[in-house]
């Protein structure tokens, strides 16, 4: 199969997906009990003035004509309005996507900075004090609730010590990078990176113990191959069969390891928004489904659905360069 | 099934490593502290502080030099841990002791109740898909798909969005025999927290069985059966089935793990259904972070060596029976 068609192929499956992930919200929100017009106006407002609303909304309609409206104005981009604060769901998504995106790339980058040399260490120095360490690590790494690591940290690092903020964020990255493009003023690139050490570390965490663990695991099976032998019969030096060969192949299944991980790493940012009050999607996640307001609920998960498929085709798309062979499966 | 050979593989592995020793003890310590929680409790983890003007006394515990408490009268000088309370109070002068033993058993219950149903679910959906394979696997390995496209915890989320917050109190046979006097006398199961969490792990499960089943459709042994007249249904229960469980049973392993971090998450995120549990305590501790570092960090500790422990055995489950397989972690 071409390149090509494998990608077409996998996009229409994604295209599926998504459509699955509308569909089963749309009946979530179907089935959760209650009237949502109590949700935007006080309970006890006039028959006449419920009906007007339920008429705005559409909820008069029979339920396959809000559904089939649901999808028409999801392909033009429109999520509905919340019940809470009656603005635009798109744009209450999308205001909040930077403050995540910056999360979600600061922890993997800290994943990924200490998790390999970790890995390799650990890889090639098997059963000496550096391995032991490190498997520990990664050990107590899966296993801790990232938001008690975070709670942790702040214990230690900003209330103990005071060296780190409790939390918040008090500048975008894209303002902070503005800034100092136009004016050459670093102070508020500064500040942001002093507020998102902490969150970044609390959402790398998990990630970091899981790939050296992987990348671990997989140096051990690599060494065990004949063209380690080969490589090193040939005189080929060390350092490099390690990094060049050993590396590379093991980064193979690690990749499609955290692209299936995705979704950990949104479920960890929810929480780590919550302990570091980090206005992102996951903060206002947790209000809206304390509100019932079903349709920033939809919006949000929707979201998050088209950015897991379209990561995942991406994952999918490496591996398929990388590996050709799944091209003929 | 469980053949000899697997048995003694995992005999080998557990006599050479030390690691899921380690594990077996701190599981069964912290088994035994939850089902014997109302016996080893000092105090009923539900009974609040409170001075005679109706104010909740002040957390107690180590290098907190402020307040004791005497017959309702603030007197200030230092308390230790040792005093009454092994592990200080918490905000509303709850016993922090006792409140872990009884955490213990809501992640516990949840835990292997969440996964048993996943479980349920997922393990029947992947045979009959695996099985059958062609169009009714394409079709159930897409509803699959769309399973996965959801965060655990974003759709479990959800979920409670749309079933509410639901308990059952478990009546606790320790208290009803009377021998633990003034501790309380039913245990709440956060009933929505526990069936959400099956809901959304179940499509691991699901791939597993579906791989195993694959596998074992077309062995020669499989083919005979179905030569011999065996209905399909026959050959799933008695021999897809039994076969495909030693991956199952690694992965059900690991996912109580994932499950009791899920758990601990959705309580500190504010969606527990009981108030016994460690990440709703260690989210109460969080506002006193300055000058009651225990509140949190105790029940902290409870969530690390529980899945520390379970994962120890996850590890030596899969080194020993060696099946590929993958879930998806809890670090949330």
């Amino acid at each position: 199969m071409a390149f090509g068609k494998f990608l077409l192929k996998r996009s229409l499956q994604g295209v599926l997906v998504v459509w699955g992930v509308v569909t089963v919200l749309f009946g979530l929100r179907a089935v959760t009990p209650g009237d949502p017009v109590n949700l935007i106006v006080d309970p006890a407002v006039d028959h006449e003035t419920r009906e007007r609303i339920r008429q705005e909304l559409g909820l008069d309609q029979p339920i396959y004509v809000q559904y089939f409206e649901y999808l028409q104005d999801l392909l033009v981009g429109d999520l509905g309005y919340s019940y809470q604060s009656s603005r635009p769901v798109t744009t209450m998504v999308i205001e909040r996507v930077p403050a995540t995106l910056e999360l979600a790339i600061a922890a993997t980058i800290v994943a990924i900075v200490i998790a390999i040399p970790l890995g390799v260490i650990s890889g090639t120095r098997r059963n000496e004090p550096a391995d032991y360490g490190a498997t520990s690590f990664s050990l107590v790494g899966i296993s801790t609730p990232n938001f008690w690591l975070g709670i942790m940290l702040i214990l230690l690092l900003a209330v103990q010590l005071d060296v780190f903020p409790t939390g918040r964020r008090p500048v975008a990255f894209h303002d902070a990078l503005w800034m100092f493009l136009t004016t050459f003023y670093v102070g508020d690139l500064l500040t942001w990176l002093h507020h998102i050490i902490l969150p970044a570390v609390t959402l790398g965490t998990y990630f970091t113990a899981l790939i050296t663990r992987l990348t671990r695991s997989g140096m051990l099976d690599e060494y065990g191959k004949p063209y380690v032998t080969a490589t090193e019969a040939k005189g080929i030096p060390e350092t490099l069969v390690r990094y060049k060969h050993v590396l590379r192949n093991t980064m193979i299944p690690i990749i499609t390891v955290l692209g299936l991980q995705l979704g950990t790493l949104i479920g960890g940012a929810v929480v780590t928004e919550t302990v570091f009050s980090w206005p992102g999607l996951g903060l206002r996640l947790i209000a809206a489904i304390h509100n019932l307001d079903w349709p920033l609920i939809q919006g949000i998960i929707i979201f998050v659905g088209i950015s897991y498929v379209i990561i995942n085709i991406g994952v999918d798309a490496i591996y398929a360069k990388l590996n050709p062979r799944v091209l003929d499966e | 099934m469980i053949s000899d050979r697997i048995k003694s593989n995992l005999r080998q592995e557990f006599r050479s490593s030390l690691l899921p020793k380690v594990g077996l003890v701190i599981l069964i310590a912290i088994v035994f502290m939850a089902l014997f929680a109302p016996v080893l409790a000092t105090h009923n983890p539900n009974t609040t502080g409170h001075f005679d003007d109706g104010n909740a006394y002040p957390p107690i515990g180590v290098s907190y030099d402020s307040y004791e408490v005497v017959d309702g009268e603030r007197e200030t000088y230092p308390v230790e841990f040792s005093s009454d309370h092994y592990l200080g109070t918490n905000n509303v002068g709850q016993d922090v002791f006792s409140r872990l033993l009884y955490g213990a058993r809501t992640s516990l219950l949840v835990g292997v109740l969440g996964t048993g149903l996943a479980v349920l679910m997922g393990v029947p959906f992947g045979l009959v898909s695996g099985y059958y394979g062609g169009r009714i696997d394409d079709a159930m390995m897409r509803v699959a798909d769309v399973m996965l496209a959801f965060p655990s915890l974003v759709l479990a989320l959800a979920l409670i969005g749309v079933f509410g917050s639901m308990s059952i109190p478990v009546p606790d046979p320790i208290v009803a025999a009377g021998f633990a006097e003034g501790m309380p006398s039913a245990t709440t199961l956060p009933g929505t927290v526990t069936l959400v969490v099956g809901l959304v792990t179940w499509v691991w499960f699901a791939r597993v069985a579906r791989g195993e089943a694959m596998a074992i459709r077309n062995e020669e042994y499989v083919k005979a059966a179905r030569s011999l007249g065996a209905s399909n249904a026959t050959i799933l229960l008695k021999h897809v089935l039994p076969n495909s469980l030693t991956p199952v049973i690694v992965l059900a392993t690991i996912q109580v793990a994932a499950i009791i971090l899920l758990e601990s998450s959705l309580s500190y995120l504010g969606f527990s259904g009981t108030t016994l549990s460690w990440g709703y305590e260690i989210q109460q501790g969080q506002d006193y972070l300055r000058t009651a570092w225990w509140v949190s960090t105790v029940p902290g500790i409870g969530i690390v060596l529980s899945v520390v422990s379970i994962n120890l055995l996850g590890d030596w489950l899969r080194d020993s029976l060696d099946p590929n397989i993958e879930g998806e972690g809890g670090g949330a």
